[in-house]
């Protein structure tokens, strides 16, 4: 049914004024699959989207649907004949139509005796056939949510694009939102950007991961990828929590190990574990749900932060014994911070 | 106040098939009047505040705020100019003939002095009014909501009617009603330009052919028409239409107009600019100079003006005062304060003039001296509170709201509190409060002519009598000062307005 292309952008630049907001930005969203855009705020996360879909346009490089150019220097297509699908934060639904009529706003292209069987069948895959004909204001954030992910899909997108979609949730009806919502982005096949974030939502539920900072895409790829092998330390630090030790801090055992070429290194914090190998002190136990995050003491003047199951209750003074997973120690060239 | 417009109802209790003659076709003028005038308020404001709210084209900053300048006309000035500018003399007529070479009975020529003519007036002096509130409920709007129907598909004329307009729509007809209720209570254009409404209706009545109970009757219909309209305001601000905006991208993006579009919604905000303020007010420059206007003696028309002015909005000022210090100490009084302002409001000033006089007669005063001057800024104080208790309440309510109890605490309390804290505190919304009521009161035309004494013709009140005696050359000066009082609360106006879309 949809389209098979997939959206391009290609060495995209946006300057306001002297702050240039995304920077020869490149990036490939698939048919079928739903790419995360993850980045701390002011990175350019949310100009990248907006040119994506048309509100702004591009000072250099070009926004491609398949072959056909949407944007480039000289050359915009508007928003209204992009045929982009949007989803914010906010929901943005038409607060004086239904919902019946906020999904069908879209088909005007179809004849009006199909646009509601549409409607409906998209209103159903949602799950929100009970409340097809409430309007806005008497719906909870989950069902406006949902309204506006069937009003984006209806008229058939060529790509959809999803601004923070689901951070302004209540959380205890967040994931089966976004359970509903993606799954029927997925079903649909048209390629699917989502702007979060939330790193934990990007690596759960998306197909590909994009790292923007400071208005250049810095690294795409699986989230296992970018996970485990990022690139920079912007990237490691966009997915999860790292730490960072000197190499002549670390035990000599680790150190055989690891084999470092520079003076710093940094590790997700799960890269150590309990279990065998050297003997450390406690300095720190916090509990934060399933794992535990204790402080260990490497020498006086070193400590390691680990994220781990301890299986009992420590305290500060008690010896563990640690040992590491070298593929979650990363060394980057050039960076101090 | 509101028992006082009781009292003018509740005499005239008597029906007879005269004034059923009467009370029908004044109403019917007066309804028609209000209709045309207010389809002309639609479609002045409603198309201009789209544009200079979503779109960037050259002069949009100007407009924004210059389309506001009309409000500084009273509609009988408004009149006055342009029967001047289309009467067969007039400029718009001779240059037709210089151009056409035809004579003035040959060619049709739309005709001022009519319903449609006296709609005209008041829809192009009181549309801003519809325009403001237009204005801020498309602004209010959230911008995602626009960006979902455009990415939906939507032309801009579909995100107008289908999107901005029915969500904007209650806002709008808010600010329509008010503006209508206005026109209706109209008295100086309506005269002027020889239209039978209600408003000129009660005038008549009481003073050429004396017929109070007429007047009565037909002072309860213009109530009943502005209370409906008052009641209509109220009830589109209601909750309806719950609007969502959005935090993120609440920023105006505007977009760029192409240069024909452009080029054309200039000339059209300019058209409406110039037909509803620069071509009556260069007009009325223009015959001032011509004609040596300075020769009247204005001195004593300043200085009733000027009395009767100070007088009626300091009394009315302090009555705004203590309305709304007393709805800052309860809930209640806060609602009875509101209820109150909004029947004065409501009441037109032939209404409460014409009950003044009803007073007077009851008790037996004649309508003189210190008296007639008491009632005539009791009526003031009735009319124009509400006008400036919205100052103060704005001030009031930007702060904070645990300053009273902080004060309180503090072991502040009484009048102490209220020279200390209360008065400077307010002293923003107290100047735009004063300068309203005083304009408010400058501008006044019915009441004011039918309860001066003797020796106290206003400005508005002589303009008025020289235009009616078409000695329209003479009408011209005090019209241009009205005018100019007139600009300085609207100014302030559209500087706030400018202030908060900056912000």
């Amino acid at each position: 049914m949809t389209s098979t292309h997939p959206l391009i952008a290609d060495q995209v630049t946006r300057a306001f004024g002297q702050v240039t907001a995304v920077q020869g930005a490149s990036l490939e969203l698939e048919p079928g699959k739903i790419t995360s855009l993850i980045g701390p705020s002011g990175s350019g996360k949310t100009t990248f989207l907006r040119l994506l879909a048309g509100m702004e346009r591009p000072d250099s490089g070009q926004i491609l649907s398949g072959d056909t150019v949407l944007a480039s220097a000289t050359h915009h297509v508007p928003i209204e004949k992009r045929k982009i699908g949007l989803v914010f934060q906010d929901f943005a639904l038409f607060p004086n139509m239904t919902v019946l009529q906020n999904v069908m706003f879209g088909l005007n292209a179809l004849p009006k005796a199909e646009r509601v069987g549409v409607a409906d069948s998209w209103i159903e895959r949602l799950g929100l056939a009970h409340r097809r004909d409430a309007y806005p204001h008497h719906l909870s954030g989950g069902e406006q949510q949902r309204t506006a992910i069937a009003r984006a899909l209806a008229p058939d997108p060529v790509a959809i694009l999803l601004d923070e979609p689901f951070s302004g949730l209540d959380p205890s009806m967040r994931d089966r939102v976004r359970e509903a919502s993606l799954s029927a982005i997925r079903a649909s096949r048209a390629p699917a950007l989502l702007v979060t974030h939330d790193a934990s939502e990007a690596l759960i539920h998306s197909d590909t991961i994009a790292v923007i900072d400071q208005g250049a895409i810095l690294q795409s790829g699986a989230p296992e990828t970018l996970y485990r092998q990022p690139g920079s330390l912007a990237v490691a630090r966009a997915l999860g929590p790292v730490h960072k030790i000197e190499t002549d801090q670390l035990p000599t055992d680790w150190r055989n190990t690891l084999n470092p070429k520079s003076d710093t290194l940094w590790y997700r914090p799960e890269a150590i574990s309990l279990g065998d190998g050297l003997e450390l002190t406690v300095s720190g136990s916090k509990l934060a749900g399933p794992i535990t995050e204790l402080c260990l003491n490497l020498s006086d003047a070193q400590q390691v932060y680990v994220a781990c199951q301890p299986g009992a209750p420590l305290q500060t003074g008690d010896t563990v014994k640690a040992t590491i997973n070298p593929a979650l120690f990363f060394e980057f060239a050039s960076e101090s911070t | 106040m509101a028992l006082y417009t009781g009292v003018a109802a509740g005499d005239g209790a008597t029906w007879d098939h005269l004034l059923q003659n009467r009370l029908v076709p004044y109403t019917i003028t007066t309804l028609l009047t209000l209709l045309i005038a207010g389809i002309i308020m639609l479609g002045l404001a409603v198309p201009a505040a789209w544009v200079i709210s979503q779109y960037e084209f050259p002069g949009r900053e100007f407009f924004s705020w210059a389309l506001i300048l009309p409000l500084a006309m009273p509609g009988y000035v408004m009149a006055y100019a342009w029967a001047d500018l289309m009467g067969v003399a007039g400029p718009l007529q001779s240059h037709l003939r210089d151009l056409t070479g035809l004579s003035a009975r040959d060619y049709w020529f739309p005709n001022l002095f009519s319903v449609p003519g006296l709609a005209f007036v008041l829809g192009t002096t009181l549309f801003p009014y519809v325009y403001i509130t237009a204005r801020a409920a498309f602004s209010m709007q959230s911008l995602a909501t626009l960006e979902a129907a455009r990415s939906l598909g939507a032309r801009p004329l579909d995100l107008f009617w289908r999107v901005a307009l029915p969500v904007a729509l209650p806002g709008i007809l808010a600010g329509l009603c008010l503006a209508l209720m206005e026109a209706a209570a109209d008295y100086g254009a309506a005269d002027f330009l020889g239209v039978q409404t209600l408003g000129v209706g009660i005038v008549r009545s009481w003073q050429s052919f004396n017929e109070p109970n007429t007047a009565a009757r037909l002072a309860l219909m213009l109530v009943l028409i502005a209370g409906s309209l008052l009641v209509a305001a109220r009830l589109y601000q209601g909750d309806k239409g719950v609007q969502q905006t959005s935090s993120k991208w609440l920023a105006p993006r505007r977009e760029r107009m192409s240069r024909p579009v452009a080029l054309v919604t200039t000339t059209l905000c300019a058209l409406i600019l110039v037909i509803c303020f620069i071509a009556p007010i260069t007009r009325l420059l223009w015959l001032a100079w011509e004609t040596d206007a300075r020769s009247i003696d204005l001195w004593p028309l300043l200085r009733a003006t000027l009395a009767l002015g100070a007088m009626g909005a300091g009394a009315a000022f302090v009555a705004a005062l203590i309305f709304t210090l007393a709805a800052k100490r309860s809930q209640f009084l806060r609602m009875i304060t509101r209820l109150i302002a909004a029947a004065g409001y409501a009441a037109p000033g032939a209404v409460l003039g014409l009950g003044a006089l009803f007073i007077l007669r009851e008790t037996g005063q004649a309508l003189a001296g210190p008296i007639a001057i008491t009632f005539l800024i009791w009526v003031y104080v009735s009319r124009f509170t509400s006008a400036g208790v919205e100052p103060l309440q704005a001030t009031l309510d930007r702060l904070p709201k645990n300053l009273d109890r902080a004060a309180q605490s503090l072991g502040s309390k009484g009048l102490r509190q209220f020279f200390r804290l209360d008065l400077p505190l307010l002293a923003p919304g107290a100047f735009a409060a004063g300068l309203i009521l005083f304009v408010e009161i400058l501008k006044e035309l019915p009441a004011t002519l039918m309860l001066r004494p003797f020796g106290w013709d206003t400005l508005a009140v002589k303009t008025h009598a020289y235009a009616t005696d078409e000695r329209l050359a003479q009408a011209t000066l005090p019209s241009l000062l009205i005018v100019g009082a007139g600009l300085l609360p609207v100014l302030l106006l559209s500087w706030r307005l400018g202030a908060t879309e900056r912000s």
